[in-house]
């Protein structure tokens, strides 16, 4: 109970410093911070770190430095007493976590200015946990096949920040930034810009195999691409990655034919399956492989069976949507229906709130106070100002 | 709408119910939440496996929803968190997870083997007929193109997938997509080139080749009317 009341104490110190000069203010500072490093360094906060209640004595804006150094002992003690790399309380929504976060918001920038090395433990905590999270938040985007959201939160990953050194979430979530920038485009993509060259050589020798992988793609070697999964199949499985190297594998056909269209304007099944599919696929596989990619959107290309049996089936590709541009318009008129009903809707609320406003006792107000406007002579609502309603001023003259 | 406590009768009526399949996707998602806490672990020696048929059928409905309201990646993060002992002996999930496969894969032939072959529970008939059409051909279906509700159904969904893919297709290969009889369509059965001529498509008898009209369908992403919609819902409170 002493040591609560002198770390009180302590703090209200830096409470009212307003008519300190700057000198006396900056001493005032450096004593608090230097008493609490002490208590730090003799293990004497260490008694207190237990008492969940402790913090509230506090307030993270006024008492920064007491705060600051009470949350880091506690977080500290807490990380010691389990074998998890992340205590369950400093999780989001984890006792500590809603401390540290309430810290952040709230803390006093000029007295943290000297606790600069404490702070910035603390927010390496936290950030860990950001990370982390977008890292999942990609996950789910994988798992639904949102891949564009995918690599938006894995850019975000991968961009943060740096001194010298990247964490294994960086690592990791380039390594699946590579995966997903093949699946979506189809090509190794480039770092976001802000991302420092020194991290983008960090992670492309971290994560060697994978850019192997995204070159080869790039090739259009199907062979070759089989050849570098299968010789990095344990770094796949080590890395938790094999199923979307495995949608890699089946993406590089898609690519491969929508590159084709790129080169024909039309080209017979047969052909594109001898150029772009396995060489085991059958005619009706090809096509109805061909025939799904068009329905899924991924190929901008219609299919033509030949007149009475006879002939190859065509594939013929066209440079934009052909048929989505014929939805888009009839999605757009749609809109524009549904636009249309809707400002006639509102226009109808709008005269029914009118009247309403018009009978309410604050508008009666109002008007009275113009009135009153008007006898004082301050304000002169006379029809040269428009409010005369009966003429109609758009009509015909 | 206020929401009923989960049980077997409120789940067989909701299946049953004709409640557009968002509002029953909307109804359906808040009571996961309870249906995590059903415990999954069957006693064999207790007779009473209320709770076993209740989560059956609910995951079931559940699945059945995300495939009519067209979530397929959803449908699938679905069947990880059903319980996993339920999900390995269960029939009727067995059956969605069949089907899940067949979807996935674009396997349109199996997919209605799998909806009209394979024994579904009776309180999940509904759900699974909606899920393979409403009534296909019926043109009113894509005229009244407001009406987003019909698109999703696997029927019509490959119907207005095929009208965009093909420009000239063999009638048995469009029957082949929409689950018709392949014989009959190859050898020129009137009823279903009729049906075909019923959505816009074209008949030529000479090549014995259907031409479809592409059939457009609007986005159900329309989110530009919301701002209005919320402007005119507080003009509409105020108002009142």
């Amino acid at each position: 109970m002493t040591l609560i009341s002198d770390l009180v104490s302590a703090s209200a110190h830096l409470h009212s410093t307003t008519d300190l000069s700057d000198e006396d203010h900056d001493h005032r500072i450096r004593d608090c911070v230097a008493y609490f490093r002490q208590l730090s360094s003799t293990k004497a906060l260490s008694s207190v770190a237990d008492d969940e209640t402790l913090l509230d004595h506090f307030d993270p804006s006024a008492d920064s430095i007491a705060y600051l150094f009470i949350l880091r002992v506690q977080i500290q003690t807490s990380q010691e007493r389990t074998s998890e790399k992340l205590p369950t309380n400093l999780r989001p929504m984890g006792k500590l976590w809603s401390r540290a976060v309430r810290f952040l918001k709230k803390f006093d920038n000029i007295h943290i200015r000297y606790a600069g090395q404490e702070w910035r433990q603390l927010i390496e905590v936290v950030a860990q946990d950001h990370l982390r999270y977008f890292l999942y938040g990609a996950m789910v985007y994988m798992a639904l096949k949102q891949w564009r959201k995918s690599s938006h939160f894995l850019e975000v990953v991968i961009s943060m920040p740096t001194t010298s050194v990247v964490s294994m979430v960086m690592v990791e979530a380039y390594k699946k930034w590579v995966l997903v920038g093949l699946l979506e485009k189809g090509k190794l993509c480039s770092p976001p810009g802000i991302t420092s060259p020194h991290v983008v050589k960090m992670y492309q020798s971290l994560a060697r195999p994978y850019i192997t992988l995204a070159h080869t793609f790039e090739r259009g070697d199907m062979s070759r691409l089989r050849a570098e999964v299968d010789a990095a199949g344990e770094v796949w499985c080590m890395d938790n990655n094999l199923g979307l190297v495995s949608q890699v594998v089946n993406a590089f056909y898609r690519h491969t034919v929508v590159r084709l269209g790129r080169t024909f304007a039309a080209l017979t099944v047969a052909d594109l399956a001898k150029q772009a599919l396995p060489p085991s696929t059958s005619k009706e596989v090809a096509e109805s492989t061909i025939a799904s990619l068009i329905m899924s959107g991924a190929l901008n290309a219609t299919l033509l069976h030949p007149p009475n049996h006879v002939g190859p089936t065509m594939l013929r590709f066209t440079a934009m949507p052909s048929f989505p541009r014929l939805s888009d318009e009839v999605d757009m008129q749609v809109q524009l229906k549904g636009e249309q009903q809707s400002l006639e809707t509102l226009m109808g609320h709008l005269v029914e709130s009118n009247h309403h406003l018009g009978l309410s006792d604050e508008y009666v107000e109002y008007v009275h106070k113009g009135q009153g406007w008007v006898n004082s002579g301050d304000v002169n609502l006379t029809e040269e100002d428009g409010f005369d309603m009966d003429e109609d001023i758009m009509g015909d003259p | 709408m206020e929401l009923l406590p989960l049980s077997t009768e409120q789940l067989s009526k909701l299946a049953a119910s004709n409640v557009p399949p968002s509002q029953l996707f909307e109804v359906l998602s808040q009571y996961e939440a309870e249906a995590c806490l059903i415990p999954a672990e069957g006693d064999s020696s207790q007779t009473d496996n209320s709770g076993l048929e209740l989560l059956s059928l609910f995951y079931s409905s559940f699945f059945l929803t995300h495939l009519l309201t067209d979530q397929i990646p959803e449908a699938r993060a679905l069947t990880k968190r059903m319980p996993e002992t339920l999900r390995n002996k269960d029939p009727s999930l067995q059956n969605c997870l069949t089907l899940l496969r067949a979807v996935w894969q674009t396997q349109h032939d199996q997919v209605y083997q799998i909806l009209r072959r394979l024994p579904w529970p009776e309180a999940l008939q509904r759900l699974v007929q909606r899920y393979e059409s409403m009534d296909l051909f019926l043109p009113a279906i894509f005229q009244s193109s407001t009406d987003i509700s019909s698109i999703g159904f696997f029927q019509d969904k490959s119907l207005v997938a095929l009208s965009h893919s093909y420009e000239a297709i063999r009638p048995a290969t469009a029957a082949g997509y929409l689950g018709l009889d392949q014989k009959a369509a190859e050898n020129g059965d009137p009823n279903i080139i009729t049906k075909f001529i019923g959505c816009g498509w074209t008949w030529d008898p000479e090549t014995q080749l259907l031409h479809p009209k592409p059939i457009a369908v609007p986005s159900p992403h329309n989110q530009t009317t919301n701002g209005i919609r919320e402007a005119m819902a507080m003009l509409g409170n105020r108002a009142g």
